[in-house]
C-alpha cells in the first residue's frame, strides 16, 4: 500500500503510523452548556463505516508529519492525503 | 590518568572501510551534523550562504551541506569537522533557531561507485522509495532493514547513510550482505 504523502510524493505504508478517525482533531470546546456530554462522545463514540473514511497517519519512519488519509475500507484504495496541519487550521479557522 | 582512546561506531580506532564488487563502503566517522528547527513564525536563515532545501532536498558541497528532515526542520552537516564544535558554530549563523548537535547520535556510512547504476540498483534492494526520491540532490528519512536511515545522495556515484549509532554494525552488515550479494550476481 503506497500512501501519496503531500510534501514526499508516494511511500510505503509501513513508513507510516495509524491513529484513526481523522475527527480526532475537532475537538469540542471544553466550556460551555453541554461540554461534558460532547467530549465523552470525542472520545469514547467512533464511527465505523464500510466505505469511505478519513483518518490519521503518522509518518514515523520519514519526516514525522501527520496526515489525514482519505481510503476506502473496503477495497484499501488510498485517495488523497492531506497534511493533518493544514486540516486542523482550516477546522479552527471555520470555528471562529 | 585514562588512557581513552576514541574508536569510531564500528569500534575500530580507524574508520572500515571495503570493497564489493563496483560497490565501496566507508564509515565516515569525520562527518558533524547538528540539527536545526525553525521557531514558530521565524525566518528562515542562510547559514554557512546554504539555501535550506525543501522537502527532500539536500543542497551544498563538502564543506557544508544541509537536507531537509520535515516541515521547518534541516540537518545541517560538515565533513572533516566530527571533532569540533560544530552544533556552537551552527548556532552563531543561525541566530533565533533551535540548534541540536547530532554527531554522535549517528555512524554515516558512504557507499561509492564508479557509476549511477551500481548504486541504483544497491537501493532498489535497500529501501522501499521511488527512485527519484534518491536522485543526486536529494535526501530523505526512510527506513532500512527495520531502522531508520537518512539517506543522503550526494551525486550520481555517492549515496551516505546514516543510522543510529548504536545501530552501527546493523547498517554495516545490511549493506555488506546487499552489496555482496550483487557483487556475485
Amino acid at each position: 500500500m503506497l500512501i501519496p504523502h503531500p510534501l514526499l510524493g508516494l511511500r510505503d505504508a509501513q513508513e507510516f503510523t495509524y491513529l484513526g478517525d481523522a475527527a480526532l482533531l475537532d475537538r469540542p470546546s471544553p466550556e460551555g452548556e453541554g461540554a461534558e456530554a460532547a467530549f465523552c462522545d470525542y472520545v469514547f463514540l467512533r464511527g465505523n463505516p464500510a466505505g469511505v473514511h478519513r483518518e490519521l497517519w503518522f509518518h514515523e519512519q520519514g519526516d514525522r508529519s501527520w496526515l489525514v488519509v482519505t481510503r476506502n475500507t473496503l477495497t484499501h484504495e488510498i485517495l488523497g492525503a492531506e497534511l493533518a496541519s493544514k486540516v486542523a487550521k482550516a477546522l479552527k479557522g471555520a470555528a471562529e | 590518568m585514562a588512557d581513552l582512546r576514541p574508536l569510531t561506531a564500528l569500534g575500530a580506532d580507524t574508520a572500515r572501510s571495503a570493497r564489493f564488487g563496483a560497490l565501496t563502503l566507508t564509515e565516515r566517522p569525520d562527518i558533524a551534523l547538528a540539527s536545526l528547527a525553525l521557531r514558530a513564525g521565524a525566518a528562515e536563515p542562510a547559514p554557512f550562504g546554504l539555501t535550506l532545501p525543501g522537502p527532500g532536498g539536500l543542497s551544498g558541497s563538502q564543506d557544508h551541506a544541509a537536507f531537509w528532515t520535515g516541515a521547518g526542520q534541516w540537518m545541517v552537516l560538515a565533513e572533516g569537522r566530527a571533532e569540533t564544535d560544530f552544533a556552537a558554530e551552527l548556532r552563531a549563523v543561525a541566530p533565533g533557531c533551535s540548534v541540536t548537535e547530532q554527531t554522535d547520535g549517528w555512524a554515516g556510512v558512504d557507499i561509492t561507485a564508479p557509476g549511477a547504476d551500481p548504486l541504483e540498483r544497491l537501493t532498489e534492494r535497500l529501501v522501499n522509495l521511488p527512485p527519484e526520491a534518491l536522485a543526486p540532490g536529494r535526501a530523505t528519512r526512510t527506513v532500512l532493514h527495520h531502522m531508520p536511515v537518512l539517506a543522503l545522495r550526494h551525486s550520481d556515484t555517492r549515496l551516505t547513510l546514516f543510522a543510529m549509532r548504536s545501530a552501527a554494525a546493523s547498517l554495516w552488515h545490511a549493506l555488506e550482505t546487499s552489496a555482496q550479494r550483487q557483487a556475485v550476481s
